[in-house]
């Protein structure tokens, strides 16, 4: 998560955002307005800062409410 | 030199002003700003002072480093005894005036007494002047200032005012200049505004001399491209704060519906990307190239066509989350109103959604309100009540009171839904899956605060070894350190290290966004001591900063215990303990803060700290700081 | 090769750093009041533009300087204050039609932006981009690549001929 540069954007991350679940780091198709994390499974609307710098703008609500429910009961099985 | 630079005593009951000035030793002491603010605050106030009374002093200061070549030099310090907590009342403010407060040649007022009737403040070139105000009386925050320049005839005058939220001594009413700046927490407004006090207004022409101008040249340049070249610099020159907003609202940390829940969903208009879209450019404060404040006109409704500036975070929550509303117009205009009365929005939002809580569990009923529907959403009622509670009308006069006294005024059991810390609310985010920054909000000096110490980057996931490089520094660590942000390992070195972080830039008169705040590889312990030497000529080791600092920051916790501050404070509301947050993400549903475990925290954050276990600084600590004469 | 100061107020933040790092390459301190670039402000309306020397062709300070102090360089452009011959007598402020021949108060002489000898200060901490140093004859092209662009749009709009 380092975010320093000798020119701002870093290559190794261009294009990329964490999922805010998993932490695991993504890389949706260009112009994507949402994209579903291959870890986890969790859908995120995107936002483009730039042509090549995605945001995640919010949840994908319903599915993130579904998505939560089963896993909050599997912890609790 | 900058260093010329005075502190002026104003008795506003008298009409009486001596100045004095700073001696190099009260420099190494406390450097400036909010280090010699609360120097200032404790040795001119009286044990038990009324926060309303004479005898309070409203103290304005600039940072050792304000309108010098260092980057956003532009923040200016406020403090008295808060009306609002009756402890440490304490804001910092950007913009303009800082700079211009020193080319005037001052660093400090103490203004103390209370006039008999209105008056401004005017500082020029070495005086000061006390004007009448009686026909600024009245106004809003914005044509005040274009009165005072319009009546001394010079455009470049900058001007810190109060608005009718001050005049009415809103407990919770700010300090403001330009358009949206503020110092917005612990009531600064209502003290202004009791002693009759509408403006400090400043234009001066004299000369900042520096250490070394070509060095310092080159060394800002070097500080600026620090930040500017960090991810979240960039972001927030699009965004501004809301950004925070994204990260936030999405895994389930925002406060919603006042605390009954942790995530406001579906609401797409009041995302940062869709405010994006109606502003129309940003600006900066003084010598600032992270530029985060938005410049926007309100497209709908009532308020159509007016012009304003921000919205912050806390602007998102307050006219948002908090109260349920899910409407950009109304954070827009909700924003607006705050700035245009003199009102803190943050604490503005909880107060508003408090009102919303206690109406919908029948505590307050309509028959309380003024026929006003209070119920959760209700984009009308969230703006018909910001101009009641600046005007204190209606049920406006109950809530535009301190919020352990409007609890007091409404009774039964409205207490039990007020989110607080030492009487003032808190923020908009939700910290009880986050036990560091829950921590933060506890001890905080001036009450429920994240400016004073949130370790924000303990969101980020960071790795430990990289943690642990930030946090040691300039004091080494060896202690535990987690990445995992529901963690209450290592928690409370993190806060410590915070506090002495905000502490220091606001000795400094920088901004947070230019030090480890929101991005933690931002300029910090290392790079200052340059930065003051080439600027100011004063050599200062990374260690002494830190030293400052934590000498800043006790002496305000003296200033607490000798008003009444005990241990029981330093602690959350009830809520946070017994409430697991119902919705978000699993990393963070059904969670809340674990009383015994935060306990544990607080200890280990008193043992940090060198106070004992009742939250007071030992002799030993207080002789290591040189405070024990104090 | 004649190169301008060329200012976008659109783009502007109203930071006044420009002003701030002015009065320090050329008095050595921080005052904006004694900086050849100034930022006019509308605050209300969230207006800002900076003001600074444009070198005009016929520059109207030099016209009527009476003891010829003001130059005009043929190669770069840039009018410079010869204080030499200077007298003080600040016609010059008098005649600029912008006020962006200054008087400084401080050392009692006029001031003007004379562009920091090929590298002006103010566009290099513009981070914003609202300054530029740009060929003069180059001038005007960004705003017409922008308003241009516009037209492109509109027009792509419509069915091919």
């Amino acid at each position: 998560m380092s975010e320093s540069g000798s020119n701002g954007v870093k290559d190794r991350t261009t294009g990329q955002f964490r999922c805010l679940y998993c932490f695991t780091r993504v890389k949706p198709p260009r112009g994507a307005e949402t994209f579903t994390c291959e870890n986890c499974g969790y859908a995120w609307r995107i936002w483009w800062f730039s042509p090549t710098e995605p945001r995640i703008r919010g949840p994908v609500w319903d599915q993130h409410e579904k998505l939560s429910r089963e896993k909050m009961k599997k912890q609790g099985d | 030199m900058a260093l010329s630079r005075k502190i002026a005593y104003i008795n506003l009951t008298t009409g009486e002003i001596r100045t004095e000035t700073i001696s190099k030793e009260l420099r190494k002491q406390y450097i400036g700003g909010r280090g010699l603010d609360i120097y200032l605050l404790y040795r001119n106030t009286e044990k038990g002072v009324d926060p309303l009374g004479p005898g309070n002093a409203a103290i304005v200061s600039a940072g050792l480093l304000t309108g010098t070549l260092a980057s956003a030099s532009a923040r200016t310090h406020v403090a008295a005894k808060s009306p609002l907590t009756g402890y440490v009342g304490s804001a910092n403010i950007g913009g303009f005036f800082g700079p211009e407060m020193r080319l005037a040649g001052f660093d400090h007022l103490v203004i103390t007494g209370k006039a008999e009737k209105p008056v401004y403040l005017y500082l020029t070139n070495d005086s000061i002047e006390i004007r009448p105000a009686e026909h600024l009386w009245g106004t809003d925050t914005r044509t005040v200032q274009q009165m005072i320049v319009d009546e001394l005839g010079d455009d470049d005058v900058k001007t810190l005012c109060i608005g009718r939220a001050g005049e009415n001594l809103v407990k919770y009413a700010c300090i403001r200049t330009s358009i949206k700046n503020s110092a917005g927490r612990t009531g600064i407004g209502a003290v202004w505004g009791s002693k009759n006090l509408k403006a400090v207004a400043a234009k001066g022409t004299l000369d900042i001399k520096l250490h070394d101008p070509l060095m310092a040249l080159e060394y800002n340049r070097k500080i600026i491209d620090q930040v500017t070249s960090a991810k979240v610099s960039k972001t927030m020159q699009k965004l501004g704060t809301p950004f925070i907003w994204g990260v936030t609202n999405s895994t389930g940390l925002v406060r919603t519906r006042n605390f009954q829940s942790n995530q406001l969903s579906d609401a797409d208009d009041i995302e940062p990307e869709s405010i994006e879209e109606d502003i129309v450019g940003t600006a900066g404060c003084f010598g600032c190239q992270v530029h985060c404040r938005g410049k926007y006109v309100i497209r709908e409704g009532k308020y159509k066509g007016i012009y304003d500036e921000g919205p912050e975070y806390t602007s998102l929550g307050a006219f948002g989350a908090e109260v349920g509303c899910r409407s950009k117009t109304t954070v827009l205009t909700g924003n607006h109103l705050v700035n245009y009365y003199g009102l803190d929005n943050l604490e503005t939002g909880s107060m508003m959604a408090w009102a919303m809580e206690l109406f919908e569990k029948g505590i307050l009923t309509r028959e309380d309100t003024g026929g006003m529907d209070l119920t959760w959403g209700n984009d009308e009622a969230v703006i018909e009540l910001i101009h009641k509670i600046a005007n204190r009308e209606g049920i406006g006069d109950i809530l535009a009171d301190a919020p352990l006294e409007a609890a007091r005024r409404i009774g039964k059991d409205s207490l039990r839904y007020l989110v607080h810390v030492k009487g003032m609310s808190n923020l908009h985010s939700d910290e009880r899956p986050t036990p560091a920054l829950a921590l933060n909000v506890a001890v905080s000096s001036r009450g429920s605060d994240h400016l004073r110490g949130r370790p924000a980057i303990d969101l980020y996931h960071l790795p430990e070894p990289f943690l642990r490089k930030v946090y040691s520094n300039p004091i080494p660590y060896d202690g535990p350190l987690t990445s995992d942000y529901r963690d209450y390992e290592g928690k409370p070195w993190q806060v410590l290290w915070q506090e002495h972080c905000y502490e220091a830039v606001d000795c400094l008169g920088i901004c947070k966004y230019h030090t480890v705040f929101l991005g933690p590889n931002m300029p910090c312990f290392q790079e200052w001591p340059e930065l003051i030497r080439v600027n100011t000529g004063l050599s200062f080791t990374p260690e002494e900063i830190w030293e400052v600092a934590e000498r800043g920051y006790t002496l305000e916790r003296l200033f607490n215990i000798r008003e009444g501050l005990t241990r029981s404070e330093d602690t959350l509301s009830d809520r946070y303990f017994d409430e697991p947050v119902p919705e978000g993400l699993p990393v963070v549903r059904g969670r809340c803060i674990d009383r015994e475990k935060f306990r544990l925290m607080l200890d280990e954050y008193y043992r940090l700290r060198g106070w004992d276990e009742n939250g007071v600084p030992t002799p030993e600590k207080l002789k290591e700081l040189g405070l024990d004469t104090i | 090769m004649e190169k301008v100061l060329v200012i976008d107020p659109e783009i502007c933040t109203g930071c006044r750093i420009c002003e701030q790092v002015c009065s320090v390459v050329n008095e050595n301190v921080v005052n904006p009041y004694r900086a050849r670039i100034k930022v006019m402000r509308w605050e209300t309306q969230g207006v800002v533009v900076p003001m600074a020397c444009q070198q005009c062709d016929t520059p109207m300070c030099r016209e009527v300087c009476p003891v010829n102090a003001l130059e005009k360089n043929p190669d770069t452009g840039v009018v410079t204050v010869n204080y030499d011959r200077c007298i003080g007598c600040r016609m010059c402020v008098a005649a600029c039609p912008f006020g962006l021949m200054m008087y400084d108060f401080v050392d009692k002489k006029v001031i003007k932006c004379e562009q920091c000898q090929g590298d002006p200060q103010c566009v290099r901490f513009c981070d914003a981009g609202a300054l530029r140093f740009e060929d003069k004859q180059k001038n005007g092209s960004a705003a017409r690549k922008k308003q241009g662009k516009k037209l492109k749009a509109a027009l792509s709009g419509r069915d091919q001929p």
